[in-house]
């Protein structure tokens, strides 16, 4: 394996580390964002908004497979693997870009 | 510091696409000059481990918690704000699409306040720094990036009227003020490890690490 593709690997596997532990280890606090939602939001203008595109509460407009990094009826075992799926993804997908554009530079 | 999507009304929310597609092409032809056989696994692995990271989310006072953004980091190892903008584009595709972290109709926002406003305050804040405190300029720049984009997502969720405009300041900027520390130390964690076990793979470090 050569040097660079090493650099992958060792990515990888420090995001897999971090993936499986994150289930157990993150704060299930609402985040900094949710958390001053909850105190100062404005619950009209929020409904107003919901209205406009259909949604009957704050989220995504399109179903996702795994909302918050879950799978349903799997409980902890649900969220490693929605990690370990996520990490994957997320690595392929960075790298078909910037393959994409590496082949792209290369012929000019 | 995902904005799901009822936060903003459709016309903000349009805005800010357009804005952070703007943005993003600038960012791809950033990626067309500088991906390289060492560039892509690098960019490849950042990706992986910014995902990663974003999803512990670490406890702050108030019951609150806050996650890493990544975008001042990725900035700093490709020495371009663009690669924080590209990184952070990708990152919240997928959160958006695979896992509802951020929602669709606003993901343009939440590209505009972590990618480009993270990608830039944290690049030039680097910049800025770097002669003065090498590491002091890494902590800051991560700290900068996060307390600057919650201040513009504060920003848009006020024109919204979502948010009061000093109540939102004050809430997110206070929490956000802390969870930068964390965004802070991680990216000079990172940022010092790269440099000591590959520092080819960073590219301001022949400038700025060797002088050290």
């Amino acid at each position: 394996m050569n040097k660079n593709n090493k650099v992958i690997v060792f990515g990888l596997t420090i995001a897999l580390v971090i993936g499986l532990l994150a289930p157990f280890l993150a704060s299930g606090n609402p985040d900094g964002l949710e958390s001053a939602a909850e105190k100062i939001m404005n619950e009209h203008i929020l409904s107003k908004n919901l209205e406009e595109i259909g949604l009957e509460e704050e989220g995504t407009i399109i179903p996702s497979p795994m909302p918050d990094y879950s799978i349903s009826g799997m409980e902890k075992l649900g969220e490693v693997i929605a990690m370990i799926i996520g990490i994957f993804v997320m690595t392929a997908f960075a790298f078909l870009v910037g393959s994409i554009f590496k082949n792209s530079s290369s012929k000019n | 510091m995902h904005i799901p999507d009822g936060f903003l009304p459709l016309w903000l929310s349009a805005v800010f696409w357009v804005i952070s597609i703007i943005f993003v092409s600038f960012s791809l032809k950033w990626a067309s000059k500088e991906m390289n056989e060492k560039t892509v696994p690098m960019f490849s692995a950042l990706a992986a481990g910014i995902f990663a990271i974003q999803a512990m989310n670490m406890p702050i006072p108030w019951g609150t918690s806050g996650h890493m953004i990544g975008a001042a980091l990725t900035a700093i190892v490709f020495n371009s704000p663009w690669a924080g903008v590209l990184m952070l584009a990708l990152v919240l595709i997928v959160q958006g699409l695979f896992f509802a972290d951020g929602g669709l109709i606003v993901m343009g926002a939440n590209i505009f306040n972590m990618g480009v406003i993270g990608g830039f305050l944290g690049y030039y804040v680097f910049k800025a720094l770097k002669k003065v405190n090498f590491h002091l300029s890494v902590f800051l720049s991560g700290w900068a990036a996060t307390f600057f984009a919650a201040v513009f997502c504060t920003i848009q969720l006020a024109i919204s009227g979502t948010f009061p405009i000093d109540l939102g300041l004050q809430f997110m900027g206070i929490y956000h003020a802390v969870i930068g520390i964390i965004e802070g130390i991680i990216t000079l964690v990172v940022i010092s490890y790269v440099s000591s076990v590959r520092p080819d793979l960073l590219k301001v470090s022949k400038k700025v690490i060797t002088h050290e």
